[in-house]
């Protein structure tokens, strides 16, 4: 995707030559979800009103619009929500995920009407499937007799070619906080409908305990039903799944990202692909790309303070997605010290390319310049756009605390005077700095330092509490037990229970070396030669798993650099590029070469060839099939299972460049970041648009 | 062997353009009563009918026919071999049955009660739900994949499928008195995709959906009879005065009119108005049948008895007294191959094949001469000899298709060997004392397994799994059904100590079956309920065990009160949704304490299950999560859910007093003194800002704040002592509350304050922090104020920050810093300021 960088013609011609790898056609699953949400609607007949829980308008946002609801009979949305509902159809379609909070809700509005003497006929849609807990709860209320309850199955919905969401945001919550697996279950059931459209995964692979239980029931899901011919054969396509939860990883979204996507997600919040920007930003009549906010309000204080300064101008949704936006594709996965650069040249490029109008003399050149202008048009607004955006991002990253926590980050990443760097943390919290920035950052320095002196942390603790608030204290409890554990004091309190000394026991510094995380490479950022970039010196502890299971070459050394040493001019970006350095992909074969380093991470580690039809008689000759050198390239889906950053989205991008014959499909729960992590287990909600109304 | 040709069947209509044939499929003389004196239902794609006694009728009671003084219900096969017999309800009287798309016949009372029973004869029964027995059911319509019923206060009730889904109330015609007659067009034949309902009232016709009733605004009913067409799209109406008037579903299109008057030797009713396939129309009295063409020519059949006819989707089937028959029109293949004198390149294909059997010379020359179409015309006869009903017929078309076939390069014989599958299918199944005569194109349209699963409900095991297997489609079915059969007919030995073995011996004759011939995919569970629904818990247990595929193994082990086996399996199985399915029943179903031990017994391995218990019942059902915490001495959790509480509550006092129930839960367990003193120190904040409120008279909202807010709100309300006195009640740091104090005293832009307090003692956190925040804020003049009393080292670049570039060249001049002073003239923004600070610089010479 990024190599599409330089420029627009000679790039697309040079493109194709080495370019074999297609990937995988997902867009399909956008169609699936989209008939399936229109098949539901239909079951009802006539004009209704949709009721829609407001966390899934964003998914929907992303497989449907408006005007088909509407071509479908919806005639009024509502948001789902406490209070009177008035409606005007005699059809109410409810459609919301299973959770209780909805149910009574609806429940309560059932029985309002009914108090009323209205006549409705009610459909609850159920997302992905019906459940016996909302037809129990409806018993208690006693209107299951006026529901009629079914379910709608969304799945996976791609949020780029090569990534896969269920966005259930809650994902991490529930699995680490809660202990409620049905996420667990329904992520196989998603898998499984992978499997139908594209094949069986061969094998599997999988680190963490979480992923060992998706990974046994997806195997044992296969094993168990027969089902449909095409869900059982070994895949051609892919060719294996890596299964990540993120517990194996605590580290990566606890630090900032610093990709372009993933500060947007930090600073302004990017979800469901959806971006809240001024409208003046979108308005292409606005000409002069100035930086929105003007006056004294453009330099934001804390952190606190930020989302103030931004509400201050109306803001619109907007919808970011390659396929629209040229330059997002290019922009989003880069550091964002190296943004500025590509969008002054994209500017320049452009600028000469609307010069070329000068230069038609011919009639037919003239009309060759028309039939670009159209493309130079909508360059030209993403243009805009992104520049604007970035003008939005410059001052936040120039704030005190977002420098002072990158600081503090980077050493405790080098474990680096750890002392100091928490003293440093206590000044953030009698500063005021924003409540999820100083939790992420203990959390670091609990799993840098394998746990914070008891005295200290309970000093800080407390210092904590009364900054925020006492009703943090769930929070912090949550932190610090089992399973999620990522809060410790040291030394354990002798009547721990002894699965926190296990997880307890995260081999930071010796991973730091075996997995060569830290790059002190002060050119990182200009090559972008390693997955380090993204964190300007780290790599993601992910996706080097990810790449000790799919670039056994990668984690050990830098393919660049080697190239770099090989090649004369050692121009990095020209191999980045064009390819010349790729390695061809070597095969799956599992966790080999890093079976020390993997059984020291705490979790299960998983590694299953699945013996299917598709190849010859299982086990040990599907690898030796597995072994031959493939002509065709095939696709490893990595799932991340408790939601993946868009960092590391970026980093596993990077890899996939590196290979010949392999690309990366990546499969999430749902984008997370550090602050939306911590936002969820202390329960806060970001609330959705104020208006009674719903919109997608 | 000499057998009829195919056209001595064959009868012309519309001036010998088309043709329509009768053919006789079974002779059942004297197996079937008199029809006349039963009301009939008839189940298509060659299924059974079912005889129920009309009431209405005398009868002569010579006759040796079964007691009828019961309500029963005989059905028979269309070779008129009996079935079943089935007594149904002694009490409520039956309003119509009908017969569902997977071939069991569903039977509805006048209470609203209907049941749906296989052809073993057992049952389920649903409900059309309280209000329509209070009603009470005047008459209904069974359709394939539902029924609409009509109830005594003249509303319409739907119910799609057989699986006991809730009534919906259609939209009201509002009639006041029943219909002369009516139909239902099924959901999958409208445009719509929902039911309609055609009511003949009056002299015109109502269509109704759930959504509306429409009035047709016709004059000439009212109808006698209302009949659609398979497909949906015509409607044959029959009115008062005997005219069929067949016109468009939408009223729109008169297709035809027949005054069926004009029939010689018709004067009894009309019993029945059916369709033969899509373009004709069949009406029958006592003897006669008339069979009326699209452009109202006619066919007369004529009876000894009273018939029965079922609309098939090519034909209509009649029952008569002595056969039971299958008239059609023509198909176009076998018009095409046997019209007499057809020249069409299939026929003359078969008369090459004919002149080759005799070696006639002829045959090359006819192959010659329709070369091109060959191929055409291979597949043709291909297709007629699936048309045929005799395998004479049927072999000598193959045949000819075979011989054409040698002569084309390149053919795909797949249609050739998949027809001579199908007819050896079709040919069996046709046999009489198997009895269903299916035609080609009613098998294409049912679909193999559903055929399959017509012989299984019949018991005819061995042939459907013959049929399966030689089709090469998934035998699980068969197989599944059989050994619910034989769990059924193998009633357990008298003495005790034979059964168990006998058990044994069933469970592994079941499954050593199952694993040579079934597939991976059976589900032994089905089996099992069987099994224990008919009181065999061992052998259900054994069987059970077998069972891959927990979803279906819970419910069973459920009713069989296996509480822990089933919870246990349904965490296995990882679906959430099955735990709680568990969770909720036994809820239900045991006390609390015993429910809490079912879980604690369980230990480590019900841990996800008692996760989701609690989950659960933080939204649902506090009292019980508080016991479940209680019981297990849960102190932590206890005390998170009252903080949960305390956050929940509007209430100050029962905020105060959740956050003091938290407190003394924490205080119970001796690690957690840290939250216990925490919680402690909340309790005090909220009680001290309940004071503080009412010290402001309330216009000044305190509670609920966090420390720092508290300071933050009293500070900004120039309560300044109050402030001080909170910081030493919670020994709130020095460092944290200059911050706080700072940040609050810019924001009400209180600079003598600011200065005054910034003054009264050396400040803990610098004075850095003091300009970076009044930047920020906008307030640079201020800012600069505080420079001079940081850090010498710092204060050029705080200047800058500042924008007090003077003061910023001055103060190197001060520390003779040059070096500073140049990269400041480099960087500052204009040129005023450049000539400013050149003039600093060249005063530093």
């Amino acid at each position: 995707m990024a190599a599409a960088s330089t420029s627009t013609s000679d790039d697309q011609t040079s493109r194709p030559s080495h370019d074999t790898d297609v990937p995988l056609d997902i867009s399909v699953l956008k169609e699936i979800a989209r008939k399936g949400l229109v098949d539901a609607l239909n079951s009802v007949n006539g004009a209704k009103t949709l009721v829609l829980d407001p966390s899934l308008a964003g998914p929907l946002g992303l497989v449907t619009e408006v005007a088909l609801l509407k071509h479908h009979g919806v005639d009024k949305m509502f948001w789902l929500e406490p209070g009177p509902l008035s409606s005007t159809t005699t059809n109410i379609v409810y459609l919301c995920r299973p959770l209780i909070k909805w149910i009574k809700i609806i429940a309560d509005q059932i029985k309002r009407h009914g108090r009323d003497g209205q006549k409705h006929l009610y459909t609850l849609l159920l997302v992905p499937r019906t459940s016996t807990l909302v037809t129990r709860i409806l018993e208690e209320e006693g209107v299951l007799g006026d529901v009629t309850i079914s379910s709608y199955n969304l799945q996976f919905i791609p949020l780029a070619d090569d990534v896969l969401s269920l966005e259930n945001e809650a994902a991490f919550k529930e699995l680490w906080v809660d202990g409620d697996e049905t996420v667990l279950f329904n992520s196989m059931q998603a898998l499984v409908s992978l499997q139908k459209l594209y094949g069986s995964f061969p094998r599997i692979v999988g680190k963490g305990d979480y992923a060992a239980k998706l990974a046994h029931l997806l195997t044992r899901h296969n094993h168990g039903q027969g089902g449909s011919a095409a869900g059982k054969v070994a895949s051609e396509k892919l060719d294996s799944l890596i299964i990540l939860d993120r517990r194996v990883d605590m580290i990566s979204p606890l630090l900032t990202q610093l990709t372009y996507a993933g500060l947007m997600d930090e600073l302004i919040g990017f979800k469901n692909s959806h971006i809240e920007v001024p409208v003046s930003l979108l308005n292409a009549s606005n000409a002069p790309p100035t930086a929105p906010a003007a006056g004294p309000s453009t330099s934001p204080s804390t952190g606190v303070a930020v989302p103030a300064s931004l509400t201050k101008e109306k803001k619109k949704k907007h919808h970011l997605s390659t396929a629209t936006d040229p330059l997002l594709a290019e922009l989003q996965d880069l550091n964002f010290s190296a943004v500025g650069r590509r969008l002054n040249q994209t500017a320049r490029r452009l600028d000469e390319d609307y010069k070329l109008r000068h230069k038609a003399e011919t009639v037919s050149q003239l009309k060759d310049f028309v039939g670009r202008l159209g493309g130079l048009q909508s360059e030209h607004q993403s243009l805009r756009l992104h520049t604007g955006l970035s003008e939005l991002l410059v001052p936040h990253t120039r704030t005190e605390e977002f420098n002072k926590s990158l600081e503090i980050q980077q050493n405790l990443l080098a474990s680096y005077d750890v002392n100091n760097q928490i003293s440093a943390i206590e000044d953030l919290i009698s500063q005021g700095a924003d409540m999820q920035v100083v939790i992420r950052l203990l959390c670091l320095a609990s799993i840098t330092t394998g746990g914070i002196k008891a005295k200290t942390l309970e000093n800080i603790k407390r210092e904590l509490l009364q900054a925020y608030g006492y009703n943090y204290l769930p929070l912090l409890l949550s932190l610090s037990s089992p399973p999620l554990a990522v809060l410790l004091p040291t030394p354990l309190p002798p009547s721990a229970p002894p699965e926190l000394a296990a997880t307890a026991k995260y081999p930071f510094t010796s991973l730091r070396k075996s997995l060569r995380l830290l790059i002190e490479d002060n050119e990182i950022e200009e090559l972008e030669n390693d997955i380090s970039y993204v964190y300007s010196g780290w790599a993601p502890i992910s996706v080097r798993l990810v790449q000790c299971v799919a670039q056994k070459g990668g984690v050990l050394s830098n393919p660049a650099e080697k190239e770099k040493k090989a090649g004369e001019e050692g121009d990095a970006r020209k191999a980045r590029e064009g390819g010349v350095g790729r390695v061809q992909a070597h095969p799956i074969v599992g966790w080999k070469g890093f079976e020390d380093t993997i059984a020291s991470i705490p979790g299960e580690t998983v590694d299953i060839v699945q013996s299917l039809p598709g190849g010859p008689e299982g086990g040990v000759a599907a690898i030796s099939t597995l072994m031959l050198p493939r002509e065709q390239s095939t696709t490893t889906v990595v799932f991340f299972l408790g939601g993946c950053t868009y960092t590391e989205i970026a980093a596993l991008r990077w890899v996939g460049r590196q290979n010949k014959g392999r690309k990366f499909l990546i499969a999430t729960t749902g984008i997370v970041s550090g602050k939306s992590m911590v936002e969820s287990i202390a329960g806060i909600s970001n609330a959705s648009g104020g208006t009674k109304e719903a919109g997608l | 062997m000499e057998v009829d040709h195919p056209t001595i069947s064959w009868e012309a209509l519309q001036d010998g353009n088309v043709f329509y044939r009768r053919h006789q499929v079974y002779s059942i003389s004297g197996k079937l009563p008199d029809l006349g004196d039963f009301v009939i239902a008839g189940c298509r794609y060659g299924g059974p009918i079912a005889l129920m006694r009309d009431t209405t009728k005398v009868i002569a009671l010579s006759r040796a026919t079964p007691a009828f003084s019961k309500a029963q219900i005989q059905v028979y096969s269309p070779a008129g071999e009996g079935l079943l017999l089935l007594s149904v309800w002694d009490q409520g009287k039956i309003i119509k049955f009908g017969w569902t798309f997977d071939e069991r016949l569903a039977v509805l009372n006048e209470e609203g009660t209907y049941r749906v029973y296989d052809l073993q004869g057992d049952y389920q029964q649903y409900s059309l739900g309280n209000e329509a027995s209070e009603m009470g059911i005047i008459d209904a319509r069974i359709h394939e994949n539902g029924l609409v019923a009509l109830t005594s206060t003249l509303t319409l009730l739907e119910v799609k499928g057989w699986e006991g889904g809730k009534p919906l109330t259609l939209a009201n015609p509002g009639l006041t008195q029943p219909p002369h007659s009516w139909a239902v067009i099924p959901p999958d034949l409208t445009i719509s995709r929902h039911v309609e309902v055609l009511l003949s009232t009056e002299a015109t016709v109502y269509s109704v959906d759930n959504l509306e009733s429409t009035d047709q605004r016709l004059s000439r009913g009212p109808f006698t009879h209302v009949a659609p067409s398979p497909n949906g799209k015509s409607l044959a109406l029959l009115t008062y005065t005997r005219t069929l008037w067949v016109v468009s579903a939408d009223f729109q299109r008169s297709l035809a009119d027949f005054d069926t008057t004009s029939i010689v030797g018709v004067d009894a009713e009309v019993r029945q108005v059916e369709w033969c396939g899509n373009d004709a129309v069949l009406v029958t009295w006592d003897t006669i049948a008339v069979l009326v063409g699209p452009f109202g020519d006619t066919l007369q059949y004529f009876y000894t008895g009273p018939t029965f006819a079922i609309t098939e989707s090519d034909g209509v089937r009649v029952l008569g007294p002595d056969a039971c028959e299958f008239i059609q029109k023509v198909p176009a293949s076998s018009v095409s191959v046997f019209r007499p004198g057809s020249t069409s390149p299939s026929a003359i294909l078969y008369d090459a094949w004919d002149h080759f059997t005799r070696r006639s010379p002829k045959a090359d020359e006819s192959i010659r001469s329709i070369r091109p179409d060959l191929a055409a015309a291979v597949d043709e006869c291909i297709d007629a000899a699936g048309r045929e009903w005799d395998p004479y017929w049927q072999r000598r078309l193959l045949n000819a298709a075979k011989f054409g076939k040698a002569f084309l390069d390149l053919y795909n014989a797949t249609d050739f060997v998949n027809m001579g599958q199908v007819l050896k299918v079709l040919n069996a199944v046709r046999f009489y004392e198997i009895g269903i005569p299916i035609t080609y194109a009613q098998y294409t349209q049912l679909s193999p397994t559903q055929l399959i699963s017509r012989l299984t409900a019949r018991n005819l095991h061995l042939l459907a799994l013959r049929i399966s297997s030689f089709l090469s489609l998934p035998s699980s079915a068969v197989l599944k059904h059989w050994a619910c059969a034989k769990i059924l007919r193998s009633r357990p030995s008298a003495s005790a100590t034979d059964t168990a073995l006998d058990e044994d011996v069933i469970c592994k004759s079941i499954v050593e079956k199952f694993e040579k011939v079934g597939d991976a995919d059976i589900s032994y569970a089905e089996i099992a309920r069987k099994a224990w629904e008919v009181g065999r818990t061992d052998l259900a247990t054994k069987l059970l065990d077998h069972e891959p595929k927990a979803s279906d193994q819970v419910p069973l082990l459920l009713s069989m009160k296996e509480d822990g086996l089933a919870l246990n399996k349904a965490v296995e199985s990882g679906d959430t949704d099955l735990v709680y399915h568990v969770l909720l029943h036994l809820q239900k179903r045991l006390t609390l304490g015993s429910f809490f031990r079912v879980l604690e017994e369980g230990g480590a391995h019900l841990a996800p299950a008692s996760r989701l218990l609690q989950v659960y019942a933080r939204e649902q059902n506090r009292e019980m999560l508080r016991d479940f915490y209680y019981s297990d001495d849960r102190r932590v959790e206890s005390a998170v859910l009252c903080l949960d509480e305390a956050a929940n509550s509007l209430d100050p006092a029962a905020k105060i007093t959740s956050v003091k129930a938290a407190q003394k839960f924490f205080s119970e367990d001796k690690e957690r003194g840290f939250e216990a003193k925490m919680m402690d120190e909340n309790a005090r904040l909220l009680q001290s800002q309940q004071q503080l409120e009412k010290e402001a008279d309330g216009k000044i909202a305190f509670f609920g704040l966090s420390v720092n807010e508290t300071i933050r709100v009293l500070l900004i309300n120039g309560m300044a002592k109050r402030a001080d006195k909170v910081k030493a009640d919670f020994k709130v740091p020095d460092k944290r509350f200059w911050y706080t104090k700072l940040h609050a005293l810019t924001e009400t832009r209180n600079f003598e304050a600011l200065d005054a307090f910034a003054r009264s003692r050396r400040s803990p956190i610098g004075y850095t922090p003091f300009v970076h925040h009044l930047v920020e804020k906008g307030y640079h003049k201020e800012a600069a104020s505080y420079v001079p009393r940081c850090d010498a080292s710092k204060r050029v670049d705080l200047y800058v920050v500042c924008n007090e570039w003077r003061m910023a060249g001055k103060e190197c001049k001060e520390r003779g810093d040059k070096v500073k002073l140049e990269q400041l003239r480099r960087t500052c923004p204009n040129t005023l300021i450049a000539r400013e600070l050149e003039q600093i610089l060249s005063s530093m010479k």
